[in-house]
């Protein structure tokens, strides 16, 4: 890094051009207002999660203070202990977990095996469906809260794991992704798995689908943070404590009176923690996945 | 011959005629089930109303009569539109910036890009417990910054409209990041040669902006305006953890209205639907105005 930023003063001879430039080899004035601008943004971005993980070690008095710190200048865990002894993290962890993996198994399956037939296949009543799946896009689920209550409820599938994973899994998003994706796959390579007598179902698993992994994978991103993130769905089907997931379990935990501010921080801050290390780790291709499937 | 082969063709034939129905069949019987049934019922629950959400009686048009004769639905409703309005303006503009910005930027783009992004995937229950804390009057982070800068210690979530404010600003936090990119991402496929041409006619940097880029850029800017247009009619769970909808009811908007008069006792069944319906009519008109004025821009 630092030798690139020495390199291109020596590339530009006449010091008096260097200024001047805007050729973008030797930074300018408007450069570096940019550059400036860009990373007092990041900061003001940034601050407010960086805030909360270290106040989550401050001690309550120090949380109470006026002005507050920025640091904590005495260390302390015990928010943790205490948040955790309060909070059964784990049970909400793994209902989180549960959810998230088979929403997104159960959605990519699903949708990928709609898109194909959508793609791949003549058949009466085809431009009707996918012309209700595009036109469903729009609809969002808060707007038919009630009546999909309804059906859950009479179902029997409220307060169970599976009232959280089934009804949102078929996303008209995810079809529609897929499907495009999937018409730019060559039929010949169809015909030909099926001119070795490939059965039908096998030429979609073991031709198509590897096909799509990229789209696939942009699906899977959304689905993850879809499902992870949730709150007003789950708010009102997972009513009993031991099938809420995180954001239920925190938003009902901060709701309580009795308990301190400090140990809802430390939770909280526990709950994002996986998500921003794997954001970190993934982050290019997060990016560009949501990016694609939004523009799509 | 013909008879004993011709069996087992046909059945091959009928048998190759469903598979599509069979591959469609999973997602479509959930999809009816959860997303179409409950559309098309939405508007027929809408007619009637329940204390309880167990037991319901028809009650014609009442339900309409009374949510657009009710000042609190005018309330959230014009709550829900001023929120909805600032916050396509100004995460649209500020994604714009920002786009520009990093787009100029070579060094270090990735990083900067990450911590924009950053918010998009946090919890935004979490979010707006983060925020809250940040935004306490005397306690929290923003303050000590606004009062070093020597503008006092606004009351942002005890004043009704600095809460209004601060909702807008945190659902720009949210969200910003995820349009700057794509905002970004339509930038990188603008042809850089009209750019060129235009720098070597003499054209100033503010003058590129303003006459080819922006103008360019037009459809994905749609692109974004009409998902934050769905964003903002939709946000309900942060702020539920940042305000609770509060003070009086303040930045309570329209979902939180639904949820509340449709689950939280005491319940009003009939106003949630008729209210339900109201903002379904809403957003698809607003939607379909959208693509209208996007394939208008696209035309010209």
């Amino acid at each position: 890094m630092t030798a690139r930023l020495e390199e291109p003063p020596r590339a530009v001879a006449p010091p008096a051009k260097r200024w001047a430039s805007t050729s973008g080899k030797t930074p300018s004035v408007g450069a570096i207002a940019r550059t400036t601008v860009l990373i007092v943004g990041a900061i003001i971005v940034v601050a407010p999660l960086v805030w909360a993980g270290l106040s989550s070690f401050k001690s309550q008095a120090e949380l109470a203070a006026q002005p507050p710190t920025l640091y904590p200048h005495d260390f302390t865990f015990d928010n943790y202990t205490t948040g955790l002894a309060a909070f059964d993290f784990p049970r909400y962890l793994l209902n989180s977990v549960t959810v998230t993996v088979a929403a997104t198994l159960l959605t990519l399956l699903i949708n990928s095996m709609a898109a194909y037939a959508l793609a791949k296949y003549n058949f009466r009543g085809r431009d009707l469906l996918f012309l209700i799946t595009l036109s469903a896009i729009m609809i969002p689920l808060q707007v038919i809260l009630l009546p999909i209550y309804q059906v859950v409820s009479s179902l029997g599938m409220t307060n169970s794991l599976l009232g959280l994973i089934i009804p949102p899994a078929a996303t008209p998003t995810g079809v529609f992704l897929l499907r495009q994706y999937m018409l730019t796959l060559p039929d010949e390579t169809i015909e030909a798995a099926r001119i070795d007598g490939a059965g039908e179902f096998r030429i979609f698993w073991q031709v198509v689908l590897p096909l799509c992994r990229p789209a696939l994978a942009v699906l899977a991103i959304f689905s993850v943070i879809w499902r992870w993130n949730d709150f007003l769905w789950p708010l009102i089907v997972a009513q009993d404590e031991s099938v809420q997931t995180l954001p239920v379990a925190i938003a009902r935990f901060a709701g309580q009176q009795a308990i301190p501010f400090s140990q809802i921080l430390a939770v909280s801050v526990m709950s994002i923690i996986p998500v921003v290390i794997v954001f970190l780790i993934l982050q290019r291709h997060i990016i560009s996945g949501l990016v694609k499937g939004a523009v799509k | 011959m013909t008879g004993p082969t011709a069996t087992p063709k046909r059945s091959r034939i009928t048998r190759r005629k469903l598979v599509p129905y069979l591959f469609v069949l999973p997602n479509m019987v959930i999809f009816g089930l959860f997303t179409l049934w409950p559309a098309v019922n939405g508007f027929n629950i809408s007619f009637y109303d329940s204390g309880n959400g167990r037991t319901f009686r028809a009650v014609g048009t009442d339900n309409y009569n009374r949510i657009l004769g009710s000042d609190e639905f005018w309330a959230v409703a014009r709550q829900t539109i001023v929120f909805v309005v600032g916050f396509v303006v100004a995460s649209t503009v500020l994604a714009t910036v920002l786009a520009l910005l990093l787009n100029g930027q070579k060094r270090g783009r990735g990083a900067l890009s990450a911590a924009y992004f950053l918010p998009v995937v946090v919890s935004p229950v979490v979010v707006g417990l983060i925020w809250n804390a940040a935004l306490q009057r005397q306690t929290g982070l923003v303050n000590s910054v606004v009062s070093a800068l020597g503008f006092g210690q606004p009351a942002w979530l005890i004043d009704p409209t600095l809460a209004l404010v601060s909702v807008i600003l945190v659902g720009v936090w949210v969200h910003v990041g995820f349009y700057t990119m794509i905002m970004l991402s339509g930038l990188q496929s603008i042809d850089t040669s009209i750019d060129e041409a235009a720098t070597i006619d003499g054209a100033g940097a503010w003058q590129k902006i303003r006459l080819i880029t922006l103008p360019l850029l037009r459809p994905t800017t749609m692109v974004v305006v009409t998902l934050a247009t769905i964003a903002g009619f939709q946000a309900f769970d942060f702020i539920f953890t940042l305000t609770g909808g509060g003070p009086v009811g303040a930045t309570t908007l329209i979902i939180q209205y639904i949820y509340e008069n449709g689950f939280t006792p005491p319940i009003a069944y009939g106003l949630a639907s008729a209210a339900a319906v109201i903002l379904f009519l809403v957003i698809f008109a607003v939607t379909f105005l959208n693509y209208l004025v996007g394939r208008r821009t696209e035309a010209m």
